[in-house]
């Protein structure tokens, strides 16, 4: 099977990943709630994710809130900087775990900048909405259907020029791009375990610039006596038994991408994705590419975009059709109706899968 | 030989602690915070033997890990210490 579906999840995992999980479920217990060898031990795990998560991404130990996901991440951050009916700014690009936590608490949206790989479109209808003075702004670093790369650095500075409070999707960046909480300012940015940061499904980071309102209360292990939830990091945004298996699996995936390098790991895959834009374009299809890419591509085939990403795995190619989770972004680029087939790349995938994958697009002229 | 006891809000301070020690050459222990010495309900602490814990107790402050409070054994009793 060749993968091509890296925007969703990164697959395989490095062998390491399987390995520290193993070693996880044989050897640690619960952290935080014991004083014996294996509940220190599993806790003395969770705080080495902790640091190497916080050298890559500029904070402190204790910001780093482990999640579930990165849905899950952005709720809390959307729930903290937003109330009800409250007044956000939104990209054209965001993915339904920023729209739908908006649109539950009925929040008054605007959107900014729907023009994609065009940062000045981005930047200056993000400034002419930040005038508003909203109570916050919520944005993707990369769009997760296009692979357009958000002048993230420039919004940051912009959402401290306005002071307006802000939280960053880094889903499809964080292992690939810089994301600095600290530079950026950030009161919030969330980020799946599992793409490119290679862990395993069901696991996350929320960075926490400030205290976070919990999305859950329960138990830390911490001021057990209190009702309310712990009002420090990371305990506030921890209730209940940490995921030990997965963030032991996420560990190993840091140390991977440490050791490969974000900024290595990304060119590999921005190769890739324009590499295989070009073919694409080469054969008539309608595709999506720009100088601000990513390792992701979409394009449109003639026919249905489901049937097509059918065919292609039934030549071994495993891509994405339809929507992907992001009706915003298909509608910015004129896609809501027709989805595209995506193509993502990954820290392993090279020049060979692209041609296989080429190889197999081919087959798609003419339609369904 | 003296011993001292400091306790944090977590486990996670107790950790950043515990690693700034180390760093500075100081040995401690992780463990729980005996029940007396913690009225909130659960908590961790560190153990130091002997050394200067006011020492240690700038480094704690260096390296960003709050802690609560400070106990002091002599004569297999624990008391608060002022430091």
């Amino acid at each position: 099977m060749i993968y091509l579906d890296n925007g969703a999840t990164s697959f395989p995992k490095p062998r390491e990943v399987g390995r520290a999980m193993s070693w996880a479920l044989s050897r640690f217990a619960n952290p935080g709630r014991g004083g014996y060898p294996a509940s220190l031990e599993a806790a003395r795990e969770i705080y080495r994710c902790r640091s190497a998560a916080g050298e890559l991404f500029g904070c402190k130990p204790e910001a780093v809130v482990f999640t579930g996901s990165c849905t899950q991440g952005l709720n809390m951050a959307i729930r903290t900087l937003v109330k009800p009916g409250g007044r956000v700014v939104i990209s054209g690009f965001e993915h339904n775990a920023v729209t739908r936590p908006l649109h539950a608490l009925g929040a008054e949206v605007t959107v900014a900048g729907r023009r994609l790989f065009d940062w000045e479109d981005t930047l200056s209808r993000f400034r002419d909405a930040l005038k508003g003075r909203p109570d916050a702004a919520v944005f993707t670093h990369v769009s997760n259907v296009f692979g357009y790369i958000l002048p993230v650095e420039e919004m940051a500075e912009m959402c401290r020029e306005f002071q307006v409070p802000f939280a960053v999707d880094a889903a499809q960046s964080a292992g690939t791009l810089p994301v600095r909480l600290d530079r950026w300012g950030a009161d919030f940015v969330a980020m799946p375990g599992h793409k490119g940061l290679l862990g395993p499904q069901g696991t996350g980071m929320l960075l926490c610039g400030r205290l976070p309102e919990p999305l859950l209360q329960g138990g830390t292990g911490s001021e057990s006596r209190r009702q309310e939830m712990p009002d420090f990091l990371p305990d506030r945004g921890e209730a209940g038994t940490l995921n030990v298996p997965g963030i032991s699996g996420l560990l190993a995936g840091i140390r991977t991408v440490t050791r490969l390098g974000p900024e290595a790991i990304h060119r590999r895959e921005a190769e890739e994705a324009a590499r295989c834009a070009r073919g694409l374009r080469e054969m008539g299809f309608s595709v999506f590419s720009g100088a601000r890419q990513g390792g992701t591509v979409s394009f449109l085939p003639e026919g249905d975009c489901e049937a097509a990403a059918d065919r292609l795995a039934r030549r071994g190619i495993s891509v994405r059709a339809g929507l992907h989770c992001a009706p915003l972004a298909h509608e910015s680029a004129g896609t809501l109706e027709t989805g595209t087939v995506r193509v993502s790349f990954g820290y392993k995938t090279g020049p060979w899968e692209s041609q296989a994958f080429l190889a197999a697009a081919e087959e798609l002229r003419g339609g369904m | 030989m003296k011993m001292y006891l400091i306790t944090f809000r977590s486990i996670t301070f107790a950790q950043k602690g515990e690693g700034a020690l180390k760093r500075a050459g100081i040995t401690c222990t992780l463990l729980r915070t005996p029940r007396a010495m913690e009225e909130r309900g659960c908590g961790y602490c560190l153990t130091l033997r002997g050394g200067d814990a006011a020492a240690a107790l700038g480094v704690l402050r260096s390296a960003g890990a709050p802690y609560r409070k400070v106990y002091l054994q002599e004569n297999g009793r624990w008391e608060e210490a002022a430091l």
